[in-house]
């Protein structure tokens, strides 16, 4: 007897047989194998790509951020994803200068697990550099002018979340949304995917740059110091479904160290898995995902 | 002149002091909590910023989006936010929250239980510059900036400050006593009420199978057995009609594709060679989950059973 949307268990999750890509990703132990499937992430003829870099002097003893280290990292990452000989022909790649771009990144400031400034400065000087107006280029969490922005950047920071189970890049285009955002709280904030198809945003995302310098693994709903840390590395890519499903990962294996057993994110991240099977934003299946790591290599994790 | 001034202060002072007691005394449904009266305006060289915020079940998701479902998923009534700064010395940040009960302000502290166990109040924590603690219907969260040994100490002492100014203690969630003691994980233990909260500790469904809500008490629980951990999850309807229907309502779902069973308890063998349990007695539900055997999840259920029968207050509603 199969299971209606409603009535799907924790029995569904850990055998697969409900949000299959999910557990994968958080590499719950004793999910079944499809035959012939790559390992998680290091799909040979991936749909989507992700880049991470890190760096072990992007963030100081007292987690400092060091700019100039992350604009370097920033260069590295978006020139690797992009296959361009150097940083400059990178971001000409995406970007136009009779663009108006929005760099969205997310504030959260109540949790203090914000994108750092120096990732959001970088990206705009690179945007600049790109020949970009410095007029044009808006750095905004809410209030972005979205009906004169031709492109947008999702700048995000790592965060575990006590109603979406982990908030990357889907989640955070929810300040787009008009009305009260309360309606994408319910059924484990399934619907966050829709905020990506709204007339003025879709299509216009070119670059999803993850702030994973000081990512947050624990339960919530608010900080604990406990539960961060600095991983010290940025993530890019174009798929923000995938990249969001790497992240999944890297908070799930921080939290199985945290504890010394699996300890797993909660809820299940149904925003990702929606993301990809309801709203087709991209791919949540490890299987058919390249991880591309570059720089630091200690700690590294997945 | 002098002394007549000085004993007329200490007289408006106490009457104050008298008002603000009172005000944390006041029984449930008098909502008018002087919580602005437990935050000092400055300690050991921090003084208060000018702006104190305030928040109600109306704006919560103003100063933390989401994550007021949590807060209002305990009946959070009210939350002050104190900033406090100190010349070359990291920021503090306070939080105050009003709780309809000290149950629910147990049960919000009990949400996150990493971090040194500290005295103070009725149960506090520490860890790397935060402090988090409840007394009553009160549960306050302090964070620094930065974790320096300075830092360390007047969170403490802001936190004693606070504490002291509560003049009461309030009662922990009966539920609580319920759990059996032999092997629990004493950090593990969490009060909730409804299913968001449920979700962040043991995802069990995505629908509501348990029918938790407003109305419901639930108590979780880890236990060490051998080398295993099982969980134990306890929960208490308004009335056992409501109890018998979760009952139903689980067993329909969570042992979907099993023969079904009319008995009030019942052990199913499920994926990962665990053992899952359900028992219903009165308006209680007894779950057991990732058990190793069969045996595991009848002795902690019956565990439960004695202790619920233990337990005066249940037996008086139990007379009636």
């Amino acid at each position: 007897m199969e299971a209606t949307k409603s009535e799907v268990t924790r029995r569904d999750f850990f055998t697969g047989a409900a949000y299959g890509t999910l557990g994968l990703a958080l590499g719950l132990k004793g999910l079944p194998r499809r035959a012939g499937a790559a390992e998680p992430f290091a799909a040979e003829k991936p749909v989507s790509t992700v880049v991470l870099v890190r760096n072990e002097a992007a963030v100081g003893p007292d987690h400092q951020i060091n700019a100039k280290v992350v604009a370097e990292m920033l260069d590295a990452a978006v020139t690797a994803f992009s296959g361009e000989a150097d940083a400059l022909k990178a971001w000409k790649r995406y970007f136009r200068p009779d663009d108006t771009v929005g760099i969205k990144f997310t504030r959260c400031g109540w949790m203090t697990v914000p994108t750092e400034p120096e990732v959001t400065e970088a990206i705009a000087a690179r945007l600049r550099d790109a020949g970009v107006p410095a007029a044009r280029i808006h750095v905004k969490d809410y209030g972005m002018p979205l009906k004169e922005c031709t492109a947008l950047v999702n700048v995000p920071s790592i965060k575990a979340h006590t109603l979406t189970g982990i908030a990357v890049s889907v989640k955070n285009y929810i300040c787009f949304a008009s009305g009260k955002l309360e309606r994408y709280h319910g059924d484990g904030s399934a619907k966050l995917g829709e905020t990506w198809l709204l007339p003025d945003v879709k299509g216009k995302t070119r670059l999803v740059i993850v702030d994973a310098l000081r990512p947050y693994f624990g339960p919530g709903p608010q900080l604990n110091p406990l539960h961060r840390w600095d991983y010290k590395g940025l993530l890019v890519g174009t798929d923000p479904v995938a990249v969001d499903t790497v992240c999944l990962r890297l908070c799930q294996v921080k939290r199985n160290l945290f504890k010394g057993e699996e300890w797993p994110l909660s809820p299940p991240a149904k925003s990702i898995a929606a993301a990809d099977t309801e709203y087709h934003l991209g791919t949540s299946d490890p299987t058919k995902i390249k991880l591309v790591k570059l720089g630091w290599s200690d700690g590294v994790l997945i | 002149m002098w002394m007549r001034e000085q004993r007329l202060l200490v007289l408006v002072a106490g009457v104050f002091g008298l008002f603000a007691a009172a005000a944390l005394t006041q029984e449930p449904g008098d909502r008018a909590m002087q919580i602005g009266t437990l935050l000092p305006r400055q300690i050991d060289g921090w003084r208060a910023g000018a702006d104190d915020k305030t928040f109600t079940r109306d704006t919560i998701f103003e100063y933390m989006d989401g994550a007021g479902e949590i807060y209002l998923a305990y009946d959070f009534q009210r939350l002050l936010v104190r900033q406090y700064a100190k010349a070359g010395a990291p920021a503090l940040a306070a939080e105050v929250y009003q709780m309809e009960s000290s149950e629910d302000a147990f049960g919000i502290f009990s949400h996150d239980l990493d971090g040194q166990e500290v005295a103070l109040g009725q149960g506090a924590r520490y860890a790397a510059g935060f402090l988090r603690f409840w007394k009553d219907r009160v549960f306050v969260r302090l964070l620094a900036e930065r974790e320096t040994d300075e830092t360390r100490a007047v969170l403490m002492a802001l936190g004693k400050q606070i504490a002291s100014a509560i003049p009461r203690e309030g009662k922990r969630p009966l539920l609580v006593d319920c759990l059996p003691t032999e092997g629990l994980l004493s950090d593990s233990v969490r009060y909730f009420h409804k299913q968001v909260s449920l979700n962040c500790y043991y995802y069990l469904a995505d629908g509501n199978l348990l029918n938790l809500s407003e109305r419901t008490e639930a108590v979780l629980g880890r236990y060490q057995r051998g080398e295993h951990k099982v969980w134990l999850l306890v929960v208490r309807y308004p009335d056992a009609q409501e109890a018998r229907s979760a009952h139903e309502q689980f067993q329909r779902i969570y042992f979907r594709g099993k023969p079904s069973a009319e008995s009030p308890a019942r052990v199913e063998k499920v994926e990962r060679g665990e053992f899952v349990s359900v028992q219903w007695e009165d308006r209680f539900l007894t779950l057991v989950f990732e058990a190793q055997d069969k045996e595991t999840c009848v002795r902690l259920s019956d565990a439960v059973t004695g202790k619920l029968k233990e337990v005066s207050a249940w037996k008086r509603q139990r007379a009636k």
